[in-house]
């Protein structure tokens, strides 16, 4: 049996798999100690430990960690000269005309940075050595002092020479035993100072409650007689053993969103569907991602609490529209959806539970999109004069009447989704129209239809069980590891021999990597190399794969490169401007031996009324169905709306449906 | 109005999101360390009659007017004369323009052969020529500043990528290569903008895009409008001063009167000094910038969109011939610290009105740093901008080391630095403890850069200001410490002029001293805890924190750990 546990904000997702049988429970998470949360899962679904094969987990462990502060008593370690550099940032301001604005809060405090004498330039060379009788003489008695539990290093230029970061690393572990030493070039190879020491932060920070967490985590799985794989999502969409996720721990942030769009890209893929956009629509937000080839696209740079992350994570768009999102007036009259949310408490005006104002989930109850004999989750029984009333007061301002105040600010979230996919569509010089829409979350199923309309996408498909993708998707991962390594390159004949040459040397640190952490051959490889026009400041990651790079011809890296820079920033097509390459990637994966399915629950017993459903700006007579009621090649035409326990699916005016072999719900725009 | 609230609340979000992607497709693919590091450019899309309808989120004072500047390129060749290709161009502060670095070009968006508004992008570029590399502090008229684009009209196809305009611009500049770059990512981020605008207009028509447009504006007007309504009508003044002209050591004084009527705000700058001779004039759509920047910071939350209608109630009176209005040919290049300067006097006068909306006077300076060298490489310029603390507010401290309000330059990362500059490194950066002035909330701390130069035949120019006059406090606050630059050689720090050049040596050591923020209410009202704080922090001494706020500090225990 392989399992998946998925600890998220509010609730505690578990999908189990054996053979054809799937079992799928949701628990409420435990906020202060989640793995609590997550045993209790396997509990509730009446599992027994000794009998699983795979534990997959996915947390927010980390994620909390850092938005909390919760994280170890933490200092830094930097070249002399510059020990502000966590705190002077990069002198900018994220809001323009906002005369009281704050910097993000660093992760170390001023009182927390060091410095060491040494520099080395970036070509590698030595201008100043460290000096060991200095760190002992001077940084270990202070970081002894200050009683830290962890340590980040980064000095200038370590990327591209770490001998003096090693020698550092090893002289404190040696002198500061029990203490968990990061060194920036042990997580990140890239140049940017600023950036790097963050990243390096940030993963000294959460190394040790990563390792407490985890270690916790073990012994409750070693004391149930586990006898199988323990293994952890990562932020990069690949699970890690989590004997090697507690020496690598800024991993595993996001590592719940990273699930969801494996887990979706993994469905969609059976079906034959390999260019996806998916939309993770929840309580308060939406993650949108796109997949190209069936892999989910990366990035290479991000933030978390206002702070620079630059280690490969999916590249996920989060906008704050969500179906606890409140709709609401500013004050030029503008109709307005989010960011605020109703959260879990009160919640939307529907629940029944003190909320009075009003939601996207109070629209779809207004609208019949969510029917009022829906037991919201299993329990909530929902409230349609709560909705209604809630939604009064935006219907006067609009001069509009309820239900059409209600279907606008739908309409609105349904804009706000598209402006995010358009970010990871449009904006990296890709057509949506060239993908289909993948929905899952709790509410994403409901707009699907919609923002597929807005977009131009005329197909949309639905996985089983919406609700429990991202459970579901840590069951589907691979293992996989990323590295770097920073090396300009100008792109000229001699360049693929270097490439090649940077190429090999990762590949066999990262199959030692996985020879250590016990993952052996076959692997698969994906290489990206980092390339800009002479002068430029920012790259373009280009992908190749096995054969391509085998064959790397300086042409093909300039028409690649070219061909990215022009999509995405409309000029560079004509140029004739030297190329150069900066940085080269490589992940190394370990297939899952089978992609397990999920399937559609069996749950036939509801019967749902066909009350009418507000679209269009009417009232519209509308086909309502338990979601497991439709069988394998019946088809369905909107407007409809499937019930399921996990989601409901609302196929929109214009649009059909069907359930396919592989029990994905496939809706289509209708020909014109 | 025809369009439904819905499809407004849809377009006008889509239209800002434009903007926005314009200004970081302009950043991510342009080629001078100033654009790209410092992402000293901007964004905006304009309607067809010119007017601002949204901007990205960049530099305030490249931003506010940005109407002004393609008023009189307009007048000049009007919308409907414009083919598909066409591209206007200025950079001339005697007509809407700003500094010469500046350089604005608005690319018509067409949609079934009719112009429905523009893209529009500046940039600061490294260097348009004039009297020396990057920046000429000894300029005495605009001629001698760099090349001079008046408003202009030129075509892609014929002018540019090889064309006439891109030769002349190619000959007349010491960094060709940086500065053709730097026009194609503006170019570019046009197209981007044309592209999105196209794409709404498909879908949702180009009437109603047209008119969303004219409703944003309104909607910006509306809020605007009904923020000035909560200030309590009066007149009220205001008064501050730039340090010198960088000649003589005279201060150069400017003098706002604002009244505040109803939903109506006039600003009068009548009483401010003369222009001078040398390059801190400020033209007049930078006074533009820095007062509707300074109103709108102060009485309005941060939510409302920047565009004509933030504009419209704001009434601005310059005398011709002062330092906020100078007639040609009066050098402008360090136009900046006047327009701080007129913030600060504006928010002087606002203090009297709406004092917890206000803040201290901030370092509030721009210190423009340029080194320049002439080798085998042909001329290298590297510059950087830095602001100082921020001003303390009603309800906390100033941000400590961070660009000044009117701009909002990034720092060029010090491997950056390493990897493109072979002739002066970054040894130093760090905060300035003791730099802010003291208060219920004190100021942002400033910081320092230290650069070691490594060839001789290094050129420093600089342009900066508060060398002499610090950043006041306000309600009882203290003004923070003033800022320096100097060369450290033998043993000895030479102090420079705020607003000069100096040929460096190998083996000097450049210091650039960015000033804090002045402080909020009296320091006996600050909370302990914070002033506990800044000493544990190590931004504030124990003898400061005795002094000033009667803290009185334990020597810290060492904590022994058991190993």
């Amino acid at each position: 049996m392989r399992v998946g546990v998925e600890v998220g904000g509010t609730f505690t997702d578990l999908v189990a798999i054996d053979n054809d049988r799937i079992a799928i429970t949701k628990v409420p998470s435990t906020p202060s100690a989640p793995e609590q949360g997550a045993f209790h899962a396997v509990s509730a679904a009446g599992l027994e430990v000794k009998g699983i094969k795979d534990f997959a987990h996915g947390s927010t462990v980390a994620t909390n960690a850092i938005l909390e502060r919760k994280g170890a008593k933490i200092a830094f370690v930097t070249t002399a000269g510059f020990r502000d550099l966590l705190q002077l940032q990069r002198h900018d301001r994220r809001n323009i005309y906002n005369l009281q604005y704050q910097k993000p809060e660093p992760i170390v405090p001023r009182s927390g940075s060091f410095e060491v004498n040494e520099r080395i330039l970036p070509d590698g060379s030595v201008l100043t050595a460290l000096s060991e009788a200095d760190v002992i003489k001077n940084l270990v008695p202070a970081l002894r002092a200050g009683s830290f539990r962890a340590v980040a290093v980064c000095l200038l230029n370590s990327y591209a020479n770490s001998e003096h970061e090693e020698k550092l690393g090893k002289l404190l572990r040696s002198h500061l035993p029990g203490v968990s030493v990061t060194c920036s070039t042990e997580v990140v190879r890239e140049f940017r100072e600023y950036e790097r020491a963050s990243t390096t932060a940030l993963s000294a920070y959460v190394q040790p409650v990563i390792a407490g967490y985890l270690s916790r985590f073990s012994q409750w799985l070693n004391d149930k007689t586990f006898d199988g794989q323990f293994t952890v999502m990562q932020s990069n969409g690949g699970l890690l053993p989590a004997e090697a996720m507690a020496r690598s721990a800024i991993t595993a942030l996001f590592s719940g969103p990273a699930a969801g769009v494996v887990g979706a890209a993994r469905l969609a893929a059976l079906s034959g569907y390999r260019n996806l956009i998916t939309f993770d629509m929840g309580g308060t937000s939406t993650d949108v991602s796109l997949v190209v080839d069936g892999e989910p696209s990366l990035a290479t740079e991000t933030e978390i609490d206002r702070l620079p992350l630059r280690t490969p994570v999916l590249d996920i768009v989060t906008v704050g529209a969500g179906g606890g999102s409140i709709v609401w007036i500013d004050d030029g009259g503008m109709l307005r959806v989010g960011p605020q949310s109703s959260g879990a408490t009160p919640g939307p005006a529907c629940y029944g539970k003190g909320g009075t104002l009003p939601t996207i989930t109070d629209a779809h109850v207004v609208c019949g999109a969510i029917h009022p004999d829906t037991q919201l989750g299993g329990r909530i029984k929902v409230d349609l004069d709560a909705a209604r009333k809630a939604f009064a007061p935006v219907a006067e301002a609009l001069k509009l009447s309820i239900e059409e105040a209600a279907e606008s600010a739908i309409r609105l979230a349904n804009a706000n989704i598209v402006r995010a996919i358009q970010l990871v569509s449009t904006e990296r010089g890709r057509d949506p129209r060239d993908y289909v829409i993948v929905p899952f979350g709790g509410a994403g199923s409901l707009h699907a239809t919609a923002v597929a309309t807005d977009l131009g996408v005329d197909k949309v498909v639905v996985p089983p069980n919406p609700g429990v993708i991202s459970a579901y998707g840590l069951l589907a991962s691979d293992c996989v590891k990323h590295d770097s390594l920073t090396h300009r390159i100008r792109l000229n004949a001699e360049a693929p021999a270097l490439v090649h040459k940077d190429f090999e040397k990762l590949r066999e640190s990262l199959q030692r990597q996985m020879e250590e952490i016990g993952l052996g051959a076959p692997y698969e490889w994906t290489y990206g190399i980092d390339m800009r026009f002479v002068g430029q400041a920012f790259e373009v990651t280009v992908y190749f794969d096995y054969e391509s790079i085998e064959n790397l011809t300086q042409d093909e890296m300039e028409r690649r490169f070219v061909d990215a820079h022009q999509r995405a920033f409309f000029h560079g097509a004509a140029s004739k401007r030297a190329i150069e390459i900066i940085c080269l990637r490589v992940a190394i994966r370990k297939k899952l031996a089978t992609v397990p399915r999920l399937m559609r629950e069996a749950n036939t017993s509801e019967h749902f009324s066909d009350a009418p459903l507000f679209s269009d700006w009417k009232w519209n007579e509308t086909k309502r169905l338990a979601d497991g009621l439709l069988k394998i090649g019946e088809s369905i035409k909107g407007p409809a709306v499937l019930h399921g326990t996990t989601a409901t699916v609302l196929v929109g005016v214009g649009w059909s449906g069907h359930i396919d072999e592989q029990d994905n719900l496939i809706l289509e725009k209708d020909k014109a | 109005m025809k369009v439904s609230p819905i499809d407004y609340a849809v377009i006008s979000q889509a239209l800002h999101a434009v903007a926005n992607e314009m200004g970081a497709k302009l950043i991510r693919s342009a080629y001078s360390t100033i654009l790209r590091e410092a992402r000293d450019g901007a964004s905006a899309l304009l309607d067809r009659f010119g007017n601002v309808v949204s901007q990205a989120d960049l530099i305030p004072i490249q931003l506010g007017p940005i109407g002004m500047t393609i008023q009189p390129c307009l007048a000049r060749y009007p919308a409907e004369t414009l083919e598909e290709g066409d591209f206007l161009v200025s950079n001339d502060p005697y007509n809407g323009g700003q500094h010469l670095p500046d350089v604005f070009i608005f690319t018509p968006i067409f949609f079934e052969e009719k112009v429905i508004g523009f893209g529009a992008s500046v940039a600061h570029h490294l260097d348009l020529g004039g009297g020396s590399p990057g920046l000429d502090t000894d300029a005495t008229d605009i001629f001698q500043e760099g090349i001079r684009i008046p408003p202009s009209k030129y075509n892609m196809a014929r002018d540019w990528n090889g064309g006439n305009f891109e030769r002349l611009i190619e000959a007349n500049v010491r960094v060709p290569d940086l500065t053709i770059g730097d026009f194609n990512a503006q170019f570019a981020a046009n197209a981007v903008g044309a592209a999105r605008v196209q794409q709404l207009c498909t879908k949702y028509g180009a009437d109603a895009v047209c008119e969303v447009m004219q409703e944003f504006i309104a909607y910006s007007e509306r809020r605007m409008r009904a923020a000035i309504q909560k200030v309590p009508n009066g007149v009220y003044y205001g008064e501050d001063a730039i340090d010198d002209d960088g000649v003589t050591d005279t201060p150069l004084p400017i003098k706002v009167r604002v009244e505040v009527k109803d939903e109506d705000i006039y600003v009068d700058f009548t009483g401010t000094c003369q222009q001078v001779m040398r390059n801190v004039n400020v033209p007049l759509s930078s006074t533009y910038a820095a007062t509707l920047s300074c109103i709108k910071s102060v009485i309005t939350s941060a939510g409302i969109p920047f565009n004509e209608g933030v504009k419209r109630p704001i009434h601005i009176t310059v005398p011709p011939a002062c330092l906020l209005h100078p007639v040609s040919p009066a050098p402008v290049r360090a136009r900046l610290e006047g327009g701080y300067r007129a913030f600060g006097a504006i928010m002087k006068a606002l203090s009297q009105a709406v004092p917890e909306q206000v803040i201290a006077p901030g370092f509030d300076t721009t210190t423009v740093i340029c080194f320049s060298y002439h080798g085998e490489k042909g001329f290298q310029v590297n510059l950087e901008v830095f602001g100082g603390g921020y001003g303390a507010s009603a309800i906390g401290d100033g941000c400590d080391a961070v660009d000044s309000p009117l701009s909002n330059c990034s720092n060029t990362p010090v491997e950056v630095m390493d990897i493109q500059c072979d002739y002066v490194r970054i040894v130093g950066y760090k905060l300035e403890p003791n730099s802010f002035g003291h208060g219920r909330f004190r100021g942002g701390a400033g910081f320092s850069r230290h650069y070691e130069v490594l060839r001789d035949g290094t050129k420093l120019a600089i342009y900066a200001d508060r060398f002499r006059l610090q950043p006041g406090g306000i309600f009882g606050g203290t003004p923070a410490l003033s800022g320096f630059c100097g060369i450290h050689r033998d043993g000895k720090l030479i102090k420079i002029g705020s607003k000069s050049s100096f040929d460096l040596r190998k083996g000097d050591v450049v210091e650039v001293f960015l000033g804090g923020g002045g402080g909020y209410g009296l320091p006996s009202q600050r909370d302990k805890g914070l002033v506990e704080r800044d000493v544990a922090e190590e931004l504030l001494s124990p003898d400061a924190a005795k002094k000033i706020y009667g803290l009185k500090t334990q020597p810290r225990e060492k904590v022994v750990e058991r190993v």
